[in-house]
């Protein structure tokens, strides 16, 4: 890619940025939220149309209309969000735009051979026959994967494909990607774990404010350095794992039992007792009870059994809204599905969930000035990056959208804070702000509970850290207890039977 | 390159249109000239056009306000024709009170029998899943046969010779406040609620969340919106709309129910409110635009021997190319 330059309205996402790369190579493109990594991406996938610039696949210049078009070249793209249909089987998704057929009609069979095969390789397993919609975020990600080498794509583009895996699962999905560059694959990584980069990539390429600052061999390189480029000065040092006192107890979950989408025992016998002032992280491997657990806390899945109470409050009695006026707030880890109305102004989404608790109602009145000033002391408050309080929320960049989210969270000092992969999608600058807005809280005697697949930022932020394992909790460790193999060991179920 | 596709969409519709209208042979430079003339060339013409808009315009809003929740009420043509029964028999049975309450009374009868009509609708979706467009339609035929045989026999104006109600009196009809464009109050009234209408939507808690519910269902719930009472509400509200659309025009325009009484109005709502949409405000403009269209055809049919079915054809046309250029853009922000 040649002098790219992609422009939207006033902002230039990306200004005469060059990339190359070489065949069979892991190249990874870093950068702040905003950088301009994943327009490269896009206008390479063919997306957008450059506005200036040329790109070129094995030494010819080509010029692909859409999408479509650089698929059929070899190019494929999984996006930060998955273009997974849940209605349709997983062997149907797989093979959407690309079907095996016989003759006129599907041939299933052949296909599922052909799926299998593929999934040996990279060490995957699914239920071709069941539909899409019972897959985990995790899951849902290596389907994405799949069908990319389904369509025989020479050139693999992932954004942020470990951004919702597990340590374990993120492994096994690297060790794979460098088998599929052994066999002659290109792999252009968008990520913001420097970790993946250091560890699995070949070359890497650091981008900010929409220009290429720096591209080297990993091996001339460290995530210090990285860090450096990436934000173009030095960050503060982390801080401490201070030693706040914890206050007194503000959710109680005792015996909790929350059914699955198939009446399993999602969440079987969970005890834990949230304290104001603490951020208590939650880790595990993905599709251990973490979406079932948020989404009964949330108020939109039953609580089988148990009790789970804020305050005084018994919460299975309470609907969601009553939830939210009792000072409950959430951060969903599916922000386009729960989090935003995506055809709505940042404006709009500001409010949301908070929209019938003063000041922004009174008698059944929405009050449009509380609305706007909530909205730009969001915008204000966590940078989020936009033109103005109109536009439209699903043209926010991910980054962006979380920040949103986020803010709106945090908007009214809330009581009890349910976070569910809150930065998702952040870069160490995000987190970091977001971290900081949430122990700012804590120190006013919030409580949270960090759910995560994401060992490193729940050991960095969150004590203490439970690990959730089959449905339960089955270690509860504080500070000098927290040690990462060790937690890593119960995650995988190699330590601490679950009692 | 989207204007482009525009005008050669327009150009091609108005070909074949010319064609057909020439095959039958007429004339199409006249008809058009004519058709003009009749919609909007003169106060009289205008006059009717309004008319025309009135069912639409309300009619219309209906279908928005379930739109707007992510419904899609295809019963507005049986809410209305209930509404205008209800009216009709409210005008007709109804005695000694004034004349203010007894117009409002028929109002009232007209927006609550289509209320009654829309809501199995909502509660068949909210307790068993069913879908509203399946639900919405078995209704509609169930509201033509049943209004149909009330007029026909029970109701029936026992002097004429078709299945009609007989003429409602006086003090329940909706006054025309004069002019050369005798503009009806039902029309005033019209104006009035889909302003009144676009006020709640942007206004409101209840509006808020109703657009949320159909713009993303899901955030919605997470947002803590009592999705299954907005659906409830967002379809009775709808039907209410209907209902009242069909009562103005016993009271406003006909005087009567009578078998046939609506032309499809509901029908021609879902293009109207799709096209502006489903805003309030811009729903006025469409229904205008649809009035004068129905009017100019109509008027195009008298001044040059058209032939009723290519007229109907060729309205059909220019509604199928308003529908195809405004849904390609029905993508609403909030």
């Amino acid at each position: 890619m040649v002098g790219i330059t992609k422009r939207f309205g006033r902002l230039t996402a990306c200004d005469q940025v060059d990339l190359s790369v070489e065949k069979g190579q892991t190249h990874a493109i870093v950068g702040e939220n905003g950088a301009g990594k994943t327009t490269l991406m896009r206008v390479l996938y063919s997306v957008y149309q450059p506005d200036e610039g040329s790109i070129e696949v094995d030494g010819k210049q080509v010029r692909f209309r859409n999408p479509s078009e650089a698929i059929a070249a070899g190019i494929g793209m999984v996006s930060q969000h998955y273009s997974i249909i849940p209605q349709l089987s997983c062997l149907d998704n797989l093979m959407l735009g690309a079907e095996a057929m016989a003759g006129p009609l599907l041939d299933r069979s052949t296909a599922t051979a052909r799926a299998d095969s593929l999934a040996q390789r990279m060490g995957f397993r699914f239920d071709w026959k069941a539909p899409a919609s019972t897959l985990t975020p995790a899951a849902c990600q290596k389907l994405e994967i799949l069908k990319l080498l389904w369509r025989n794509s020479e050139i693999l583009i992932l954004d942020e494909p470990t951004a919702m895996l597990s340590p374990p699962d993120a492994a096994v999905l690297f060790n794979n990607l460098q088998l599929l560059a052994r066999e002659g694959k290109t792999i252009l990584l968008v990520t913001h774990r420097l970790r993946e980069v250091i560890d699995y990539c070949d070359r890497v390429t650091v981008m900010r404010g929409g220009k290429r600052v720096a591209e080297c061999d990993v091996a001339d390189t460290d995530v210090d350095r990285l860090t450096n480029w990436i934000v173009g000065e030095d960050l503060r040092p982390k801080s401490d794992l201070d030693g706040r006192q914890a206050g007194k107890t503000v959710l109680t979950m005792k015996d909790l039992v929350i059914h699955g989408d198939r009446g399993e025992r999602a969440i079987n016998g969970l005890d834990l007792d949230l304290r104001a002032g603490e951020i208590a992280g939650i880790a595990g491997v993905d599709g251990n009870g973490q979406s079932e657990l948020f989404e009964a806390l949330v108020g939109i899945r039953a609580i089988q059994s148990g009790i789970a109470r804020l305050g005084q409050d018994d919460l299975g009695q309470e609907s969601t809204s009553r939830r939210l006026a009792a000072g409950l707030r959430f951060i969903p880890a599916d922000r386009h599905r729960y989090g935003l109305i995506e055809d709505w102004s940042l404006l709009d989404n500001s409010v949301l969930g908070l929209h019938r608790l003063p000041p922004f109602a009174k008698r059944g009145l929405l009050r449009p000035q509380e609305v706007g000033k909530a909205a730009l002391e969001e915008m204000e408050a966590f940078r989020i990056m936009a033109d103005s309080v109109r536009t439209r929320a699903g043209d926010l960049s991910g980054g962006n959208q979380q920040r949103l989210i986020v803010a709106r969270a945090l908007h009214q000092p809330p009581a009890v804070l349910i976070a569910f992969q809150p930065c998702r999608g952040l870069d160490v600058r995000g987190t970091l702000a977001v971290y900081d807005s949430i122990r700012a809280e804590c120190d006013r005697g919030m409580a949270a509970l960090v759910i995560s697949f994401d060992l490193d930022e729940l050991l960095e932020y969150c004590e203490p850290i439970y690990v959730l394992r089959d449905g339960r909790l089955v270690a509860e460790l504080r500070g000098l207890e927290i040690d990462r193999e060790r937690i890593g060991r119960l995650m995988i179920g190699l330590e601490g039977a679950a009692a | 390159m989207n204007w482009l596709r525009f005008s050669a969409l327009v150009a091609a519709a108005a070909a074949f249109l010319g064609i057909i209208v020439w095959s039958s042979g007429v004339d199409p430079v006249a008809a058009l000239r004519s058709g003009f003339t009749g919609a909007l060339g003169t106060p009289y013409g205008v006059s009717d056009t309004l008319q025309r808009m009135t069912p639409l315009l309300l009619s219309g809003l209906g279908v928005a306000v379930g739109l707007r929740a992510g419904l899609f009420n295809i019963g507005v043509e049986g809410q209305l024709l209930v509404g205008a029964l209800a009216a009709a028999a409210a005008a007709i049975l109804l005695k000694g009170m004034p004349g203010w309450l007894h117009i409002t009374l028929c109002l009232a009868a007209g927006g609550a029998a289509g209320v009654l009509w829309a809501l199995p609708a909502g509660l068949i979706k909210v307790w068993r899943g069913g879908h509203e467009v399946i639900t919405t339609i078995m209704m509609n035929y169930i509201a033509l046969n049943f209004t149909k045989y009330i007029a026909a026999n029970p109701f029936k104006d026992p002097s004429a010779q078709i299945a009609t109600t007989v003429q409602i009196p006086n003090s329940t009809r909706l006054p025309d406040l004069g002019g050369s464009l005798h503009i009806n109050a039902g029309l005033i009234l019209a104006v009035l609620l889909a302003a009144g209408l676009a006020w709640w939507m942007k206004r409101t808690v209840v509006g808020y969340e109703l657009k949320a519910v159909g713009a993303n269902v899901d955030a919605a719930v997470a947002a803590g919106v009592n999705v299954p009472r907005t659906i409830v509400l967002a379809m009775a509200l709808s039907g209410a709309f209907a209902g009242l659309a069909g009562a103005v025009q016993v009271c406003g325009y006909e005087y009567r129910f009578y078998d046939g009484i609506s032309p499809g109005y509901g029908f021609d709502a879902l293009a109207v409110a799709l096209i502006a949409l489903a805003s309030p405000l811009p729903i006025i403009a469409t229904a205008f635009i649809f009035g004068a269209l129905a009017q100019g055809v109509q008027s195009a049919q008298v001044a040059t021997d058209l032939p009723k079915e290519i007229a109907m054809v060729a309205q059909g046309i220019i509604i199928l190319v308003a529908a195809a250029v405004g849904w390609q853009r029905f993508r609403r922000p909030s």
